[in-house]
């Protein structure tokens, strides 16, 4: 072989791996984090909803839970799935327990984020410190916790909840309570 | 209405310089002068069109109009005008389309500035920019539409980014960076016109000399802000962290440093011209490669915008400048090796080769690093992070090589040197750095990294001054002048050579300052009730009261500040706060930092307990750290003293000379006479 062709493979040996290894970057958002919690209990909590009630983690056992940080300027991540949230509401009715958690928002941004795109039907707790947020680490919002009916982290949604997640988990959760699934 | 006008300027934008890239290569190979001149106009159209899309977005941001998702994402109407406008440039779409707006303006800048002459260079790197810019617009143009719309409308958004509006310096930080970044997209273009035409000699090298000093200087004053930012407003009392997207600023610097000295050589003396080459081709690549690390999701860090659809063609166009340029380079390979002449072993060039190899060493060696991580979990799945430890430890001793060079290289002529002249340069010099060291152990250091840049930063500093004396005395002696007229005359009539120096002075500045403030500081940390002290080095801190409000000019923006007193070298009080800003999860540090030409003292509010008052103070003193911006200051003052256009040169027929762009303001020639004749040289060869 000709020795000096030889320099032509300088190209392709600094530009293949490069990119390869730059390629491989793609589809791992570094944020996403996996969250530690999967497989252990939630973090323990007693916070005032947004009409006043008083929540504990302990009266959500017994049923599958979702909990969902979210905030009212978080747009439109937090529209988009607010939308999958109603209808998962509307169409688990009290199977399961759904949680909206503020996250870094006042509770008249949550007010009128709710007369715009739809009163929930479930509770909004007030996480004014963001402890909670801290407990379960998140990160930014809109950020979901799929519990089971024992009360154990099953799942963590990385940024808006669609209408598949939400099927498939809740599908999980559920299937596994009436002793069909795991 | 308005994004829309936005969005059609970007499209507008894309097809002007997609026609100048075909119009500068038809019009240069057929040598059609309407036709290279109808490309020059698409190319001025383009940058007018990036402004019009930015100044859009910016009247965007002001108004707060959240039907634009990136103002909803990125504003609320709360948000001062100040932090308004800069929000151009706080997430992913804003930047890009603020990068184009520079790019496009850095092309028509040098286009317009070399319209009448280069007739053989100019077409190909007005094409190649073109094509950059292209690329951006097609950007804009599709994955990363600034002005995407969303519906419905909300009322109210998060705000900029935190650390954004935390302070004043990001007004300053990026666009000096992005200035940097996307000027030295010239020199690239150069270089590419250079290896297509064949004319690889002096000629495209005295065209980018100032069209690469002037971003470099932009590049080195936004590493500094950003270094003086983190600083200031992170909290973590140091100011570098190898972050990889400090890294992505750093690695072009260096290749971009590195090529300014090959490029002397390159020009001078016919030597490293394939080095040269390759060096402007490896400086762009890095810049596409930081903005594709921000840019991609591919690193976290805290400068990391979110994850997008632009990362493939960030992507897509690495490959293709790299495949391209290599590719290029390669194909002419046989004509430069041809070419080059081959330097002496003692000499001013292979004190630049040298130079070079080290520039190089560091530059891999950031790069391995950065993508190390990366690496690791692309073959084994593990993740792992590089700290800043280990490139401390492999870079440092790389730095401190470098700064023996930067005295050694002065000092050595061009061509080949005598033993002797070196020896007769290097006594004194070599006396002043020992003493630098005998009066560091003195004073109690026993560390050997700062040690030894006082010592190399003192021989540096004395090899220049010699040079300066002996060629201030020469031409005071030669020509009856008093001795500072002599000395400001022979500065001004060899910028480059003294305004180098001047460079190099700062970096020596800049490195004892460094070296010192990372391994000499001393700090404590403790939990204070109101009334309670806290003491480290020499000072003494009185933990006053906790205060809780919202900010005057954002009211969404709570600030808690621990007030304290202190007492020891600077006395007074300060006021050390965390601040809670609705878009961010974590409060923001706003640390205080008391600064004297010694050291600083730094404290920053860790934690606290708003029922009991109790704080949880973090101090820190710093020494010298104000000598690296005063040592960066100093760098850009050099590098302005080096380009300063020659009033002397300026009067030689030279086309059109305009005060803005007067870097083109000399003929395109090699440096005259007086420097390479410069009276200390001349002594020494007599």
């Amino acid at each position: 072989m000709n020795v000096r062709a030889l320099r032509w493979l300088l190209v392709p040996l600094v530009v293949v791996p490069l990119v390869l290894l730059l390629l491989h970057g793609f589809g791992r958002d570094p944020q996403a984090i996996p969250s530690r919690l999967i497989g252990k209990p939630m973090p323990e909590f007693r916070l005032v909803t947004l009409d006043g009630r008083t929540v504990t983690s302990a009266e959500l056992r017994g049923k599958p839970v979702l909990l969902n940080f979210w905030a009212s300027w978080c747009i439109p991540a937090c529209v988009d799935e607010h939308a999958v949230m109603l209808e998962a509401a509307r169409s688990y009715g009290s199977a399961v327990q759904i949680v909206g958690v503020l996250y870094q928002d006042t509770p008249d941004g949550a007010r009128t984020f709710g007369a715009r795109y739809g009163e929930p039907s479930w509770p909004t707790l007030l996480d004014p410190d963001g402890r909670l947020a801290l407990d379960f680490g998140v990160t930014g919002p809109p950020e979901s916790y799929f519990v089971d009916a024992r009360g154990i982290v099953r799942y963590k949604q990385f940024g808006p909840l669609t209408a598949a997640v939400v099927s498939d988990q809740l599908g999980r959760l559920l299937g596994a309570a009436g002793g069909r699934g795991s | 209405m308005l994004p829309e006008l936005g969005h059609a300027a970007i499209v507008v934008g894309l097809a002007l310089s997609a026609y100048a890239t075909i119009a500068f290569v038809l019009g240069a190979r057929r040598g059609d002068r309407a036709v290279l001149a109808s490309a020059r106009r698409a190319i001025y159209a383009s940058f007018g069109l990036a402004a019009l899309a930015a100044v859009t977005m910016v009247v965007l941001l002001l108004t707060h109009d959240f039907s634009v998702l990136y103002v909803a994402r990125n504003n609320a109407t709360t948000t001062p005008p100040f932090f308004s406008v800069i929000s151009l440039w706080a997430a992913l779409e804003g930047s890009i389309l603020f990068w184009t707006l520079l790019l496009t303006g850095w092309a028509s800048l040098v286009i317009w500035r070399h319209r009448a002459g280069h007739v053989a260079l100019l077409p190909w790197a007005g094409a190649t920019l073109a094509a950059i810019s292209a690329f951006f617009f097609a950007v804009m143009t599709w994955p990363g539409n600034p002005f995407t719309r969303v519906t419905p409308v909300a009322t109210e958004g998060p705000g900029p980014n935190a650390l954004l509006q935390n302070h004043p310096f990001m007004g300053l930080h990026p666009p000096l960076l992005y200035l940097g970044y996307t000027g030295l997209a010239v020199p690239f273009a150069f270089g590419i016109a250079a290896l297509i035409t064949r004319r690889t000699d002096e000629e495209w090298l005295g065209i980018v000399r100032r069209w690469t000093l002037l971003p470099w200087i932009f590049l080195t004053l936004g590493i500094t802000a950003g270094a003086w930012w983190s600083y200031a407003v992170l909290g973590w009392g140091g100011y570098w962290a190898w972050d990889p997207v400090e890294n992505a600023a750093l690695l072009p610097w260096l290749t971009a440093t590195a090529f300014i000295h090959s490029s002397m050589v390159a020009e001078r003396r016919g030597s490293l011209r394939i080095w040269t080459s390759a060096l402007v081709i490896a400086t762009f690549c890095l810049t596409l490669l930081g903005t594709f690390l921000t840019r991609s999701g591919v690193i976290a860090s805290v400068h990391s915008f979110t994850q997008s659809s632009i990362g493939p063609w960030f992507l897509a166009a690495i490959a293709v400048a790299l495949t391209g340029s290599l590719g290029l380079l390669v194909w002419r390979l046989p004509a430069l090796v041809g070419s080059e002449r081959p330097a002496a072993p003692v000499s001013r060039e292979s004190a630049f080769l040298l130079n070079n190899v080290l520039f190089l060493g560091i530059t891999f060696a950031v790069l391995f690093g950065t993508l190390y991580p990366l690496a690791v979990e692309a073959l084994s799945g593990d993740t792992v992070s590089v700290g800043a430890p280990w490139f401390d430890r492999v870079n440092a001793p790389l730095f401190l090589l470098l700064l023996f060079l930067m005295g050694v290289g002065p000092a050595l002529p061009w061509g080949a040197a005598s033993w002797r002249s070196v020896r007769d340069r290097l006594g004194l010099p070599i006396v002043a750095g020992v003493a630098g060291v005998v009066a560091g152990l003195a004073i109690g250091m026993r560390d050997a990294a700062p040690l030894a840049t006082i010592g190399l930063a003192l021989f540096v500093v004395a090899i220049l001054g010699d040079e300066l004396l002996r060629g201030t005395s020469s031409r005071a002696r030669t020509r009856g002048e008093p001795a500072p007229a002599a000395a400001w005359r022979l500065a001004t009539r060899n910028r480059r050579r003294y305004g180098g120096y001047l460079v190099h002075a700062g970096i020596c500045v800049m490195a004892v300052a460094i070296s010192v403030s990372a391994t000499q500081g001393q700090d404590a940390t403790a939990t204070l009730r109101p009334g309670q002290n806290m003491r480290v080095a020499g000072y003494t801190l009185t933990y006053q009261r906790l205060v809780q409000e919202p900010l005057r000019d954002d009211p969404q923006v709570i600030e808690t500040r621990a007030e304290v007193g202190i007492s020891g070298r600077q006395t007074g009080s300060l006021a050390t706060a965390l601040r809670s800003y609705p878009s961010s999860s974590t409060p923001i540090a706003t640390p205080s930092v008391q600064t004297s030409l010694g050291e600083d003292l730094y404290v920053t509010l860790l934690s606290y307990d708003p029922a009991t008052s109790t704080v949880t103070l973090h101090a820190l003193v710093n020494p010298l750290v104000v000598w690296i911006w005063l040592g960066g200051g100093v760098v850009g003052i050099g590098a302005i003293f080096a380009i300063w256009p020659d009033r002397r040169r300026a009067t030689a027929p030279a086309p059109a000379p305009v005060p803005v762009a007067s870097a083109g303001a000399t003929p395109p020639r090699r440096e005259p006479i007086p420097e390479t004749a410069a009276p200390s040289v001349r002594a020494e060869e007599a």
